[in-house]
C-alpha cells in the first residue's frame, strides 16, 4: 500500500519547481557540492535556472537582524512583535509563501487588523474582478495538452514570462494544434472588444472597420473544436478586467455552439496560493482586513502602494520566501521582512526587522496552487536550508502579539 | 482517577442502539462509556427536559474544494451585510469568517457546531484537487470530514471501458484512485457527461452513447458501483444522476436505479432528479414515482437536495448541466471550467422565489420524498449545501417535516397553482423526533460505515447534541444547549466554546499495485502532474488537514475475496 511518505525526504521524489506557477515537475536539480549554485537539469527554461542559482544547497548562515545588527530569532520575533502591536494599520505585503504560510498570515492578519495585498496585488485583481463581476469559463493543463486544438495568445506571446507553457499546452506532441497571437489593431480594449463582437456576429468580417486577420482569426476560432484563450493578467493595463471580461464574453459565445475555454497564466511567488487560503477561511479573498467595522474587501482602495503613498498604513510586514526579489518597496514607515536570506533592502532607511525564511521547495517542502487554480501541487525539498519557514515564524509572531497586547492591557 | 462525565437525566435518542428513553449517559477519555457500579461520575450536568443524540452528520454538504473556494470569490455579496462590512465575531475563540451560501471554513466550523452537527462530508473531491479539498476541511474547525473522489468522467476510466479492459484493472484503479486521493468513498457526476460537454455534447440520457468514447452512463453506473462493492468500500456508489434538473428526468432517475441491478447505490440531492412532464407547465412532481422504486429497491439510500427559499449558489461538477442552467444565474455571472481530463465544475448563482411555479414545486417534491420514503435508515436530511440551500436552514427544514399545520401554512405561501394542486398537501405523516434521528446522524454513519459515530453506545465517539426540548422543533434544533466533540463540550447555547481540530475520515481499500505502471504510462502521455505527485501520503494528508486525527474507517471483505 501506498503509505509511506518517503516523497517528502530530500531528493526521493521528481522536484517541483515554485519559481513560476506553471509548477513544472519534469525537471532535475544538479545539487552538486554546497557552496555552488544549483543546477537546473533536463530543461532549459531560464527562470527555473535563475531560480536555482540563489541556493547553494548548504544550510543558510542568514542570521535574522534588528536595525542592522545580527540577533537570535527571539529577539527579531521580539521586535517584530513590538512594531505590530504598536501599529494602527500594518500592512502585509509581498506575500511570497505557500499555504502553510498563508494559513499562518491569516491568524496573524486577524490579530492585528492588517490589510494584505501580495507584490502582483494588482494583477490578482484583475482577475479577481472581473470573476466576481461576471464569472468566467476557465480550462487547466492537462485539458489544453489533450484536447485543444487552437491556442490564441490574447496578451503577446507568453513565452518570455512562462518558457514552459507551450511545451506544458502540448506543442510539438499533436499536429493538429495551431498557436497564434492576437493581431492588436489599437489598443488591446479595442482588439478585444472587436474580435468579441466579430465572434458572436454583431460586427461583419467583411465590414471595411475590420481588419482581415482579425476576421480571419474570429473564422478559425469559430471553426475550432476547442479554443482555448491564454492571457496573462500581468500585462494588462489599468482597469484589465475590462479585458478578461472581454475575452470571457469571446469564450462565452463559442461555448454556445462549439467549445472555448480560458487559460489565465499568473498568480505566482504564492500570490494565487495566498489568496486561495485567505478566501476559503475568511470567505473574502486579497485586498481585505479584520477592521474595526468587520470584514471588508476592498479591491482598489486596499493596493499595497497607494497605502504606502497614501500613508496608509503605518507598518510593513514583507514576506519574500521564493528569492531576494521582489524586495519590499521603498518606504519610510517599520518593515518587518520574512525573505530569502540574500535579500538586499533598499538602502537609506531604517532597515527594522529582517527574519531569514526558508524557500519551500528548495530548502523545504510545501504547497502552492498552479496557474490554472484546480491542482495544488507538492513542493518538496531538495534539502534541508535550517531555516524556519514563513509559517513557523508567523505563528510565533502571532503569540508574540498577543502577549504584547495582553502585556499593554494589564 | 480519570474525569467522568455524567449528563443526567435527557431523553436519549438513539436509533442506532434502539433506544428511546430517559437515562444517564457517561463520557470518559472522548468516548461513551458505561459505569461500573463501584465508580462515581466527577463531574455532572443536569440536563433534564432536554433531549440528547448523537452529533449530526452531514454526508453530503459542499465544504471544501476548488469549486467551493470559486463561489466565494465569485460571491463576495454574500460575504457582506447589504453595503456593510459583517461584524468581527465577539468569541475569542474565533477568527474572522464569514458568509451564508459560501462561508469561509472557519464559519462553516462555527455554524454547523452551534447547530449540534459534529461532522460534514464533502461529496465532490476531483483527485487533482484533493489536497486543497483536505485542506479546506482541515480548515473547517472542531467537525470530523471525509471528502468522496470524483470517478466516471475522467478520461482514463472512460478509455478502460471503451477498450474493455478487464474489470479487475478498472477496479484496481478505482482502489488506487480512493487510497491516492484520501477519500472516504467515489462519487459520480452526470456519469460520462461531464467528459461529453468537453467533447461538445450537450445531452447524455443513461442509454446513450458518450459521443467519443461510446460508451453510455448506465455503463459507467455500473461498472463503479460493482468496483466499490468488490473493493469493500462500506459507502455505496455516490450517485449524481444525469439531466439534473430537466423535466421528465425521472425517467433517468429510474434508469440509473435499474442500471445499479440490486448493487448498492446512494442517489444523492434525489429532488433534483424526481420531475415529471406533467401539467400545463411541463414540469411536475414525480416523488410518488420515485418513492415507490426507493421503497421496493432496498439496495438503494438516498439524501433529498431540498430547496430553501433565497438566495444562494449552485456549485456542481455537473459542467455539462451548470452550462445549460447558467441562463438562470441570479445574480447574472457565472463560474466554469473543464478540469484535467478528470473532471469540471459549474458555479452558479442562484434565488428559489416562492412565487416561481418550478421553484415551488420543486420545494414540494423535496419534502414530498422525505415523506413518502417509508425507511428513514434510507433517507439523509440535506439541502446539497449550498446547491439547494446553506446547511444553516436545516431546523427550518426539520420544523416542516415535523410539523404538518407549519408546513400547511408555508404551503399556502407559495405559487398559487402549486399551493392549490401539490400532492403534500394531503400528507399528513410528521416525523418523529427518533425518524429525524435516524435521518441526520444514525443513517449517514450507517450508510458511511462510521463504526463509532452516529450512535450513543458505550464505545462510540462522545459527539453528543443536547437540545431543549421545545414545540418550535426549527428553536430547537438551530440552538443545543449543548455539543460536544470527542468528550469535548465545544458549543454552549449556540455560542463556541473551544475550536479544536477535527479529523479526517477516509478509506484505504486493497488493490493490486500493477495498475500503477499503467497509471505512470497514461499521465505521462496525458497528464499534468508527475505520477509521483499525485498520492498523498498519512504525514502530508495530516498536514494538509491541519494536524488533525487521521480516522480510517474498515473496508468489508469485498466479494472478489
Amino acid at each position: 500500500m501506498n503509505e509511506s511518505d518517503t516523497a517528502t525526504q530530500p531528493g526521493n521524489a521528481p522536484w517541483t519547481c515554485p519559481f513560476c506557477p506553471l509548477l513544472c515537475d519534469t525537471f532535475g536539480v544538479d545539487i552538486g557540492t554546497p557552496g555552488t549554485p544549483l543546477t537546473l537539469t533536463g530543461s532549459d527554461c531560464p527562470r527555473a535556472r535563475n531560480g536555482l542559482a540563489n541556493f547553494d544547497a548548504a544550510a543558510s548562515a542568514g542570521q535574522p537582524r534588528v536595525d542592522g545588527r545580527d540577533c537570535d530569532l527571539d529577539t527579531a520575533l521580539a521586535a517584530a512583535a513590538s512594531l505590530l502591536a504598536a501599529s494602527r494599520q500594518p500592512l502585509f505585503g509581498g506575500l511570497g509563501t505557500d499555504v502553510a504560510g498563508a494559513r499562518a498570515l491569516y491568524a496573524l492578519a486577524c490579530e492585528t487588523g492588517a490589510i494584505c495585498d501580495p507584490a502582483q496585488g494588482k494583477a490578482l485583481m484583475h482577475g479577481l474582478r472581473a470573476l466576481q463581476d461576471r464569472g468566467g469559463f476557465s480550462t487547466t493543463l492537462a485539458e489544453v495538452r489533450t484536447r485543444a486544438d487552437l491556442i490564441v495568445c490574447m496578451t503577446e506571446e507568453p513565452t518570455a514570462h512562462y518558457p514552459e507553457v507551450f511545451h506544458r499546452c502540448g506543442a510539438g506532441e499533436r499536429e493538429d494544434l495551431a498557436i497564434e497571437t492576437l493581431p492588436l489593431h489599437g489598443d488591446l480594449f479595442d482588439t478585444v472588444s472587436l474580435l468579441a463582437a466579430l465572434v458572436a456576429g454583431r460586427v461583419r468580417g467583411d465590414d471595411d472597420r475590420v481588419p482581415a486577420e482579425l476576421a480571419a482569426l474570429s473564422v478559425r476560432l469559430k471553426a475550432a473544436r476547442y479554443a482555448v484563450l491564454v492571457y496573462e493578467s500581468s500585462r494588462l493595463p489599468a482597469q484589465g478586467a475590462l479585458i478578461i471580461e472581454a475575452i470571457q464574453r469571446i469564450v462565452g459565445t463559442l461555448n454556445r455552439s462549439t467549445r472555448a475555454a480560458s487559460l489565465p497564466l499568473g498568480g505566482g511567488d504564492g500570490a494565487s496560493t495566498v489568496n486561495q487560503v485567505f478566501a476559503w477561511l475568511s470567505g473574502l479573498p486579497l485586498r481585505s482586513r479584520a477592521g474595526p467595522l468587520g470584514l471588508e474587501h476592498e479591491p482598489l482602495c486596499f493596493d499595497a502602494e497607494r497605502l504606502l503613498a497614501d500613508r496608509g498604513a503605518d507598518t510593513l510586514l514583507w514576506v519574500s520566501s521564493y528569492g531576494p526579489e521582489p524586495a519590499p518597496p521603498v518606504t519610510d514607515v517599520p518593515r518587518i521582512v520574512l525573505s530569502h536570506p540574500a535579500m538586499r533592502l533598499p538602502q537609506g532607511v531604517a532597515e527594522g526587522v529582517f527574519i531569514p525564511v526558508s524557500t519551500p521547495g528548495i530548502g523545504s517542502g510545501g504547497h502552492l496552487f498552479r496557474t490554472d487554480g484546480s491542482v495544488m501541487m507538492p513542493l518538496r525539498p531538495l534539502y534541508d536550508d535550517g531555516l524556519p519557514s514563513v509559517g513557523d515564524v508567523v505563528r510565533r509572531l502571532v503569540h508574540a502579539v498577543k502577549a504584547q497586547k495582553k502585556g499593554r492591557v494589564q | 482517577m480519570t474525569a467522568t462525565l455524567r449528563l443526567r437525566g435527557g431523553r436519549v435518542i438513539d436509533p442506532a442502539n434502539g433506544r428511546d428513553e430517559v437515562r444517564d449517559l457517561y463520557v470518559r477519555d472522548g468516548r461513551m462509556v458505561e459505569l461500573a457500579p463501584h465508580e462515581a461520575a466527577t463531574e455532572e450536568i443536569d440536563i433534564a427536559g432536554c433531549i440528547v443524540m448523537a452529533g449530526g452528520i452531514d454526508m453530503h454538504t459542499h465544504i471544501g474544494g476548488g469549486k467551493v473556494n470559486l463561489a466565494r470569490m465569485l460571491l463576495p455579496e454574500d460575504h457582506r451585510a447589504n453595503a456593510n462590512p459583517v461584524a468581527l465575531p465577539d468569541n475569542v475563540l474565533e477568527l474572522a469568517s464569514c458568509g451564508t451560501c459560501t462561508p469561509g471554513t472557519l464559519a462553516t466550523g462555527y455554524r454547523y457546531v452551534e447547530m449540534g452537527y459534529t461532522a460534514a462530508f464533502e461529496p465532490a473531491m476531483m483527485a487533482c484537487n484533493a489536497r486543497h479539498t483536505h485542506m479546506e476541511m482541515g480548515d473547517t474547525p472542531i467537525l470530523d470530514h471525509g471528502a468522496y473522489v470524483m470517478l466516471g468522467n475522467d478520461e482514463l476510466f472512460l478509455r478502460m471501458l471503451a477498450e474493455r479492459w478487464d474489470f479487475e484493472r478498472i477496479r484496481d484503479y478505482a482502489g488506487w484512485t480512493i487510497n491516492a486521493s484520501k477519500a472516504m468513498g467515489v462519487k459520480v457526476v452526470n456519469p460520462g457527461g461531464i467528459s461529453a460537454f468537453k467533447f461538445n455534447q450537450r445531452k447524455l440520457d443513461v442509454d446513450e452513447n458518450h459521443v467519443h468514447w461510446q460508451v453510455t452512463p448506465r455503463q459507467v453506473v455500473h461498472t463503479l458501483a460493482r468496483a466499490l462493492r468488490e473493493l469493500g468500500v462500506p459507502h455505496p456508489l455516490h450517485i449524481h444522476g444525469s439531466n439534473l434538473g430537466v423535466a421528465g428526468n425521472i425517467q433517468s432517475t429510474l434508469d440509473t436505479i435499474a442500471a445499479l441491478d440490486g448493487l448498492p447505490g446512494h442517489l444523492t440531492h434525489i429532488q433534483f432528479h424526481a420531475y415529471g412532464t406533467e401539467g400545463p407547465k411541463k414540469f411536475s412532481s414525480a416523488a410518488l414515482q420515485l418513492a415507490e422504486v426507493v421503497n421496493a429497491n432496498k439496495n438503494v439510500s438516498i439524501d433529498v437536495g431540498q430547496i430553501m427559499f433565497g438566495q444562494t449558489v449552485t456549485a456542481s461538477g455537473d459542467t455539462m448541466r451548470q452550462h445549460a442552467q447558467s441562463g438562470l444565474a441570479d445574480p447574472r455571472k457565472w463560474i466554469g471550467a473543464d478540469i484535467e481530463c478528470e473532471a469540471g465544475c459549474g458555479v452558479v448563482p442562484f434565488r428559489y422565489r416562492e412565487q416561481s411555479y418550478v421553484n415551488a414545486l420543486q420545494w414540494v417534491i423535496g419534502l414530498e420524498i422525505f415523506l413518502l420514503v417509508d425507511d428513514p435508515w434510507r433517507v439523509v436530511l440535506t439541502t446539497d449545501h449550498p446547491n439547494g440551500g446553506p446547511f444553516t436552514s436545516y431546523p427550518h427544514l426539520i420544523r416542516l417535516l415535523m410539523d404538518r399545520s407549519f408546513r400547511e401554512e408555508q404551503l399556502a405561501k407559495l405559487h398559487p397553482e402549486v399551493a392549490a394542486q401539490a400532492a403534500l398537501r394531503s400528507i399528513t405523516r410528521e416525523l418523529s423526533l427518533y425518524e429525524i434521528a435516524i435521518m441526520t446522524r444514525a443513517g449517514p454513519a450507517r450508510l458511511l460505515g462510521l463504526q463509532g459515530r452516529g450512535h450513543l453506545g458505550a464505545g462510540a465517539a462522545a459527539d453528543i447534541a443536547v437540545y431543549r426540548e421545545n414545540a418550535d422543533r426549527e428553536a430547537m434544533f438551530a440552538t443545543p444547549e449543548y455539543v460536544f466533540k470527542d468528550g469535548v463540550l465545544v458549543s454552549r447555547a449556540g455560542r463556541v466554546t473551544a475550536a479544536p481540530v477535527g479529523g479526517t475520515h477516509f478509506v484505504a481499500p486493497d488493490y493490486d499495485r500493477g495498475i500503477e505502471q499503467r497509471l505512470r504510462r497514461h499521465l505521462a502521455a496525458q497528464g499534468s502532474v508527475n505520477f509521483d505527485h499525485i498520492a498523498i501520503g498519512h504525514d502530508e494528508l495530516c498536514q494538509c488537514c491541519n494536524g488533525g486525527r487521521l480516522l480510517p474507517a474498515a473496508c468489508f471483505q469485498g466479494a472478489s475475496s
